[in-house]
């Protein structure tokens, strides 16, 4: 009998296999190949991937263009309205500059996410159904532009879900999502 | 009270031979392995220690520590046993896998004590560095993710651990290196086999950590002038994973070690279980980049590439031990006629002996939480309903809590047998032990999974039943946080037990007579058709059904990320 404390005895690499393990082999290979085609295509034909654009920035820069997004908004009761269909948000110790905003159901954004300081955590859900959520990374020095698009009016929170100094568990914000044309 | 470490059994040339293995067992390895235990153990006591208040703290009803203290205990938390209980057990292993197996002296045996004062000094320094951490020194946690700073000495620290670990391969690495030029034709063992690719894989993720902590040293202390926030992530992970890859490879090898010994296993294919340990090799270190699927940067097509082709090579090497181990046990038993039918080499194996019901337990649990989970997380869009929610300690405390952590307890038991030659104090908690701590850690487990997926709970996080400046809060997860807390005590208990027999043992235990120590199936008689042929059905109908729930969660997952609103280019 093969030990696995003991050198297999001589030409071992010819011993046969056994059949069970054989299918079992390839059950394997098919899983694998199942997972890599199903992730590769939900780019193709899912509406829900962590893909964007992201540019290099620094601290400063990126200031001044949040600054400059928040200029030309609205400031309602609620929160911000954009002018267009760019939304900055910026993390923060310990907020988020940008947020509370105002978008409307059904349209599509893009989503600028930087960070002023450390790495930060995009975290967002559907206040009233918390299973509905992601989860995505912020990065100082880079800014990263994903389309989003709500499809129901409702408040969806915002939370920092990467440690970033002892107030990041008071780190939270949240878009508010109206009725298209409203 | 005994002092088993000082007792000598060993002959003139300083060989003893061990009565349930076989092995030629030289004390220039043993003093090493025991001593690397020993401290393993006491890591692990610390870990459990801050554990405990790290659990009554995330359970708000009791709600233990401010934030402050909560991230400290965190951080020792995370490093006693993540990192130290982890590769004090490692170096153990592979002077066992080594050395020991292959009958050979330890080489070089003043660098295993250089090593292991390396360790131990560096360990004392990065958790000096997390006890004096207050702002702007921020508590490191596992990842000390810049730019938020740690302390200094943290940096020092994990260099001086990785060098010290590097220090304690060598005489491992010295051993095979001898024992290849002397016997150029004689195959390794396959537990020494996989102790040197644990040892390969190892080496990459240490270098990879000094690649990582050396350029984040010096920009600590002002020598570099900023430091880049995605090249670190991309840096730290080749560590930062790469640590848990020696944790699951070093596991498997004792998954083999355990089944031989207490079940009476044997290899059903040596060609199949060395390859998959050299697919791990070639691929499981790239696997990392699952860490960073919900980030900015790097590509999607950088991302799928590492998580799947690279990521698939290493879960085709788990699928395959995941029917191998359980398979080698089935044809054993069968064998040596200890069982029939569907499961009757399982009915019929020895679950009353500490060994063998950690070690199965460690497969089982590893397989259906850590193994399924881990699929689910490495597919890039399913990981963004999971990335930094409390699903993620719940996925590594399903690897690292209740795989590793219980093949390691089941093969300490062992060690205090086989290496100390005591026997077992309590010997009714030493039974107990293992169902006891699988069972609560188990549901510890799946509540983590269940609070991160269901609710979005974020990890790290010392309160999240009232977040201050907002009425939102996440106390619908408050349920499942009591479950959780209730059944985490129950585990530091559990674990407790270890502590108090694996001491007890080695301080009160008598000396044990070799025919009273252990299973030995050297005496049955081997019989019926040869391995191959011998049936594997049930092992079959298991990993069938692992591969059939894999299926059901991977289904359930898409599902309800179909359901959220659209996101990304």
């Amino acid at each position: 009998m093969s030990s696995p404390i003991r050198s297999p005895d001589g030409n071992w690499w010819d011993n046969p296999l056994a059949s069970t393990e054989k299918k079992w082999l390839g059950a394997s290979i098919i899983t694998a190949v199942i997972l890599f085609g199903w992730m590769f295509g939900w780019m193709h034909i899912g509406d829900q991937n962590p893909t964007g654009r992201t540019y290099t920035t620094s601290s400063a820069q990126y200031r001044k263009q949040v600054a400059a997004y928040k200029e030309k908004a609205t400031r309602t009761e609620q929160g911000l309205r954009p002018a267009g269909r760019d939304v900055y948000i910026a993390g923060l110790q310990f907020g988020f500059d940008g947020l509370p905003v105002v978008l409307e159901a059904g349209r599509e954004y893009r989503v600028h996410l930087g960070s002023y300081d450390v790495q930060h955590g995009f975290s967002v859900r559907d206040e009233d159904d918390l299973i509905q959520q992601f989860n995505l990374q912020m990065l100082p020095g880079y800014e990263w532009v994903v389309p989003m698009t709500f499809d129901d009016p409702g408040t969806y929170r915002v939370v920092c879900n990467e440690f970033c100094g002892l107030g990041h568990s008071g780190m939270q914000g949240k878009f508010v999502v109206v009725e298209g044309g409203s | 009270m005994n002092l088993a470490l000082l007792s000598a059994p060993y002959d003139e040339d300083g060989f003893r031979s061990c009565s349930v293995t076989g092995l030629k067992l030289h004390r220039s390895a043993e003093r090493p392995v025991k001593l690397f235990v020993i401290t393993a153990v006491v890591a692990m006591v610390l870990g459990g220690i801050a554990a405990l208040l790290v659990a009554l703290t995330r359970w708000e009803a009791v709600g233990l520590l401010p934030a402050a203290d909560f991230y400290k205990w965190l951080s020792v938390h995370a490093w006693s046993l993540l990192i130290f209980w982890m590769v004090f057990m490692e170096i153990a292993i592979l002077y066992v896998g080594g050395p020991m197996v292959l009958g050979r002296k330890l080489p070089a045996p003043k660098l295993a004590w250089t090593g292991w004062s390396l360790m131990v000094g560096s360990a004392g320094l990065i958790l000096y560095a997390v006890w004096v951490s207050s702002p702007p020194n921020y508590q490191p946690l596992l990842t000390s993710y810049a730019p938020l700073e740690s302390h200094p000495l943290f940096y020092l620290g994990a260099i001086l651990f990785i060098l010290g670990a590097v220090v304690a391969a060598l005489p491992f690495f010295t051993s095979i290196w001898q024992e290849k030029v002397e016997n150029p034709d004689r195959s390794l063992p396959l537990v020494t086999f996989g102790a040197f690719m644990t040892s390969i894989i190892a080496l990459e993720a240490l270098l990879g950590g000094l690649i990582t902590y050396v350029p984040t040293f010096l920009w600590r202390i002002g020598a570099l002038e900023s430091i880049d926030a995605s090249w670190y992530r991309q840096m730290y992970w080749t560590i930062g994973h790469g640590t848990q890859q020696i944790n699951l490879v070093a596991m498997i090898t004792v998954w083999y070690f355990m089944t031989y010994v207490a079940g009476g296993a044997e290899v059903i294919s040596e060609k199949v279980s060395r390859s998959a340990f050299i697919l791990y090799v070639f691929f499981i270190n790239l696997g990392a980049a699952h860490h960073i699927l919900a980030d900015p940067v790097v590509s999607s097509g950088w991302r799928m590439w590492n998580c799947s082709y690279a990521t698939y090579g290493a879960v085709l090497a788990s699928l395959i031990h995941a029917f191998s181990i359980p398979a080698g046990l089935e044809v054993g038993r069968r064998r040596k006629g200890l069982g029939d039918g569907w499961f009757g080499w399982l009915k019929s194996a020895p679950w009353s002996d500490p060994g063998f019901s950690a070690t199965t337990f460690s497969i089982i649990l590893f397989g259906f939480m850590g193994g399924i989970t881990g699929v689910l997380m490495g597919q890039m869009q399913l990981n963004t309903l999971r990335h930094n929610t409390f699903a993620v300690p719940g996925h590594f405390h399903g690897t690292v809590a209740v795989g590793t952590t219980l093949a390691f307890m089941g093969f300490a038991f062992y060690g205090i047998k086989l290496l100390f030659r005591r026997d077992w104090v309590a010997k009714w908690m030493a039974k107990a032990q293992p169902f006891f701590y699988a069972g609560a850690m188990g549901i510890v487990v799946l509540a983590m999974m269940d609070i991160g997926i269901i609710y979005g709970v974020p990890r790290r996080h010392p309160s999240v039943m009232d977040l201050p400046g907002t009425a939102f809060d996440f106390s619908a997860s408050a349920p499942l946080f009591g479950v959780m807390g209730v059944t985490a005590v129950l585990a530091v208990l559990a674990g407790a037990a270890f502590v108090i027999v694996a001491v007890g043992s080695l301080l009160f235990g008598e000396e044990t007579r070799p025919s009273e120590m252990l299973p030995d199936y050297s005496g049955l008689e081997t019989v019926g058709t040869s391995a191959h042929l011998t049936s594997m059905r049930g092992t079959a109908a298991l990993t069938a059904f692992l591969l059939f729930v894999l299926g059901l969660f991977y289904a359930v997952d898409w599902m309800w990320l179909a359901r959220l609103w659209e996101f990304g280019a």
